[in-house]
């Protein structure tokens, strides 16, 4: 059966009688060809077959060869952290337990401060576990935009607006950014088109104020490297400096990764590297140029800052990569060349000097 | 190549080399709007015009959007000898001379070339717009019937061969039955004998009646060159559109005196004082082309209609000028280097379709696009609505539901067996596009679709102490930043 086209009367100012559950679910049916098969044989997906969904397309699904064998390690590792814990209990508990025999009050202040400690712990662990999945949320979140935006599907656009919307209700440098989006909300507009709406509005601000971060961590860690006496505080320095700034970068970006959430976007970041490193050709070359050309022979301690200063910068780009909750669109991606000019030049409130794209 | 291109090309240059000498102070970028009759030229640009104005809702337009530009007005147009683009009298008509707008209706077609100029002020980034021309950009939007584009191949056809195709076309179905009064007069001629103005006048008015008639509703072809003759203007009953395709032996010599040598000059005079000044002084200075293509009418008639306007548009494409510009090339021959083919009327559509829409209107445009492809020009397809009529809304018709529109069909317009009035609202379901966009040229959508014309929105009246609205619209603002986006640096 085919639709036929239909007109009807309308008689007041409210027409529309809102959609049963089912009916919606038949209106995103594709077009029906008359008489190929009875109806109730049919099974007929939700979406048109070239709007389908791409999930999982981004990374290849592993194929399941390694047969499965006790996992050995894992259970000596779990068996000796239950240990640990018993020890621990059983040390506090007789602690406790001391100190009641030896006075009423002390016993009290332990308990107390036990418990103190529990919560806090069962905060931390929460908080931890709540970083891992946010960071997680991101990379799904980007993963649909990426769908709502290759194959311009407009429902998939719709639902990642609404989730960015959540993310950032209660972010009051974004409320012009969220009232604009809003505005349009309704509009007529193509899926690829909402998400850029949606990164223009919203996120290139927030590009700007990253950038600021990238440029002056890579700034500190130039000028710090120059000075540090020995190499090892360097390489201290360099990971603490980046640990903050893929921190800083998470939670501009809506994201809220506690340590370990920080320690796995860190894990992230080095295999993106790895992955599009064999591409970065060019920024070798400049830093084979700044690191022991130029600069170098001016100063060998300063030519090592510069070469971690670009370091810096480019996991610092790898992670805008990956704390942006909309990929890049081409014509917004930051390249290395960007931040260059402001790990070498050290003028006051060069932050500004930031490309703000 | 022949001493008519060359010279063409020496004047096409000349006129560009004084643009590029004037855009370097005040930069202006021409604009071309085109479409067949009846695809939507006027309403397009009246509202492109009104949006820019008026501060419309243009969220894709980046310039605007980002707040960037600070205003925008009508100024005098540069060519003093092409009539103005008649905006404040389109508009009236369409948004109705009370404030109730009870008289709003769709404006006449316009049968010529009319210009319009729109200045926009704008916050300049480059260095150059900084310091040269203070950021003011000249849109020149260029409005002319598209048949006239149909016209272009006629330069580079002799009469014997414009005859023979001519003829040959006529021969197939549908137009067959329309031009059997002509073709059967047409026999009865003799090429060779003396000319008799009567027999011209006849078969010329017979053949301009079968032209007329392949462009009805019911077959709505669009392929119908010598355009003049189905929209003469002033030109009415001149020689230079007394003529008609002859029947001809193969390589005959046109006898002087003969039917088929006075045909023949006024054939040659025709392209000479009307295809060839157009072209040189309008056409080939073009910067930008948006192509309005008007595919729910064709949809609504069938396959054939389909199959003529595909046919139609290729033969538009062939005329173009496109490539990307580079300064000496824009310097000398300036070339189209962004087109925008755009399905109108998108309104009587819900937007769920719109994706379809666009998949049919890319396979009837196709082997235009793979030449525009191929010269490196920008490329783009879309459904829009200029003047948004309608509104959405999804109802419940026997257990299914339907994505419908809803609007006030204009008087007259018929679908099942309810006939409208004009002034009562309903929601029409024109029915599904369909998946393949194939489908709508091999003819399996027989009476599944029915597209209805709206009347214009009612247009509510501006709140005081605010801006006048803007007219509503459906992805104006993405084809304007598509054509013009770029040009505010």
């Amino acid at each position: 059966m085919t639709r036929k086209p239909v007109a009807f009367r309308i008689e007041d100012e409210s027409p529309t009688k809102p959609p049963s559950a089912k009916a919606k679910k038949t209106a995103t049916r594709s077009r029906r060809k008359p008489r190929a098969i009875p109806a109730d044989e049919m099974v007929i997906e939700p979406e048109d077959f070239d709007s389908a969904p791409m999930a999982g397309a981004l990374e290849p699904q592993a194929t399941q060869t390694i047969t499965k064998t006790i996992r050995w390690g894992a259970i000596f590792f779990s068996a000796f952290f239950s240990l640990l814990v018993m020890w621990a209990s059983l040390t506090f508990m007789k602690l406790v337990e001391d100190l009641f025999a030896r006075s009423q009050v002390l016993g009290w202040i332990a308990t107390g401060l036990l418990s103190l400690a529990g919560l806090a712990a069962l905060v931390i662990i929460l908080r931890e576990i709540f970083g891992i999945f946010s960071v997680r949320k991101i990379s799904t979140l980007q993963e649909q935009a990426e769908i709502a935006r290759n194959n311009n599907d407009q429902k998939t656009a719709k639902q990642v607006i609404t989730k960015l919307r959540r993310i950032y209700a209660d972010r009051d440098d974004l409320t012009w950014g969220l009232a604009a989006l809003k505005d349009h909300e309704t509009d007529i507009i193509d899926g690829r088109d909402r998400i850029n709406l949606a990164e223009r509005d919203l996120l290139q601000s927030l590009d700007e104020q990253a950038g600021q971060i990238i440029a002056s961590t890579s700034r500190k860690v130039t000028l710090l490297t120059a000075v540090t006496p020995a190499a090892i505080l360097d390489i201290l320095f360099v990971a603490a400096q980046n640990m903050k700034m893929l921190r800083q970068l998470a939670i501009l970006y809506g994201g809220r990764p506690g340590t370990i959430g920080t320690f796995k976007l860190a894990g992230m970041v080095a295999s993106h590297l790895a992955v599009t490193g064999g591409l970065a050709l060019t920024d070798n070359l400049i830093q084979q140029f700044i690191g022991k050309g130029l600069l170098g022979r001016l100063s060998a301690r300063f030519g090592e800052g510069a070469v971690n200063g670009i370091l810096t910068a480019r996991i610092g780009l790898a992670a805008l990569d990956l704390t942006r909750p909309i990929a890049f669109s081409s014509e917004l991606k930051p390249d290395l060349t960007d931040f260059l000019k402001n790990i070498v030049s050290f003028k006051a409130g060069s932050d500004e000097n930031v490309k703000s794209s | 190549m022949k001493l008519s291109d060359l010279t063409d090309g020496t004047r096409i240059a000349f006129g560009n080399v004084g643009d590029f000498a004037s855009d370097l102070v005040s930069p202006s970028l021409r604009l071309g709007v085109t479409g067949l009759s009846r695809a939507g030229k006027t309403v397009f640009i009246t509202s492109l015009v009104h949006n820019l104005i008026h501060n419309g809702r243009l969220p894709l337009f980046t310039p605007h959007a980002r707040g960037r530009i600070k205003r925008a007005y009508l100024e005098p147009q540069p060519d003093d000898d092409l009539p103005r683009f008649a905006y404040e009298q389109h508009l009236k008509t369409l948004t109705g001379s009370d404030k109730t707008g009870s008289d709003r209706q769709w404006p006449q077609s316009t049968r010529r070339l009319s210009q319009l100029r729109v200045t926009v002020e704008y916050t300049p980034q480059g260095f150059f717009a900084r310091n040269i021309h203070g950021g003011k950009l000249h849109i020149d939007i260029i409005d002319y019937p598209g048949e006239w584009l149909l016209d272009l191949p006629l330069l580079n056809q002799s009469y014997e061969q414009w005859s023979t195709a001519t003829l040959a076309t006529s021969t197939k179905a549908p137009r067959d039955k329309l031009a059997k009064n002509w073709r059967s007069f047409t026999q009865t001629l003799k090429p060779a004998e003396p000319a008799d103005e009567a027999d011209a006048v006849k078969a010329a008015s017979l053949f301009t009646d079968y032209l007329a008639s392949c462009r009805d509703d019911e077959f709505a072809l669009s392929s119908l060159p010598p355009g003049r003759f189905l929209m003469p203007g002033d030109l009415e009953g001149s020689p230079l559109l007394t003529f008609a395709p002859l029947k001809l032996e193969a390589a005959s010599k046109a006898p002087s005196g003969s039917l088929h040598a006075m045909m023949q000059r006024r054939y040659e005079a025709y392209v000479d004082h009307i295809v060839r000044p157009f072209y040189v002084n309008h056409f080939a200075r073009l910067d930008r082309q948006i192509v309005l293509v008007d595919a729910m009418t064709a949809l609504n008639a069938g396959p054939q209609a389909i199959g003529d306007l595909k046919t139609a548009l290729s033969d538009i494409l062939a005329s173009f000028r496109q490539g990307e510009n580079s300064i000496l090339s824009s310097i000398f021959a300036k070339r189209i280097d962004k087109v925008l083919f755009a399905a109108t009327k998108a309104d009587m559509l819900h937007h769920h379709s719109h994706d379809r829409l666009e998949n049919i209107l890319s396979l009837i445009i196709e082997d235009a696009a793979n030449r525009a492809q191929t010269t490196g020009a920008g490329f783009d397809v879309s459904a829009i609505a200029a003047l948004r009529a309608t509104r959405e809304t999804t109802l419940e018709h026997k257990g299914e539901s339907l994505a419908c529109i809803t609007g006030i069909p204009a008087s007259g317009e018929i679908i099942g067996t309810d006939k409208f009035d004009g002034t009562a609202q309903a929601a029409i379901f024109p029915g599904d596009l369909p998946q393949d966009p194939a489908a709508a040229l091999n003819g399996s959508l027989q009476d599944t679709l029915h597209f209805v014309r709206f009347r214009p929105p009612v247009i509510k009246a501006a709140k005081p102490l605010q801006p006048a609205p803007a007219l509503p619209h459906i992805r104006l603002d993405r084809a304007m930043q598509f054509l013009l986006g770029d040009h505010f640096q």
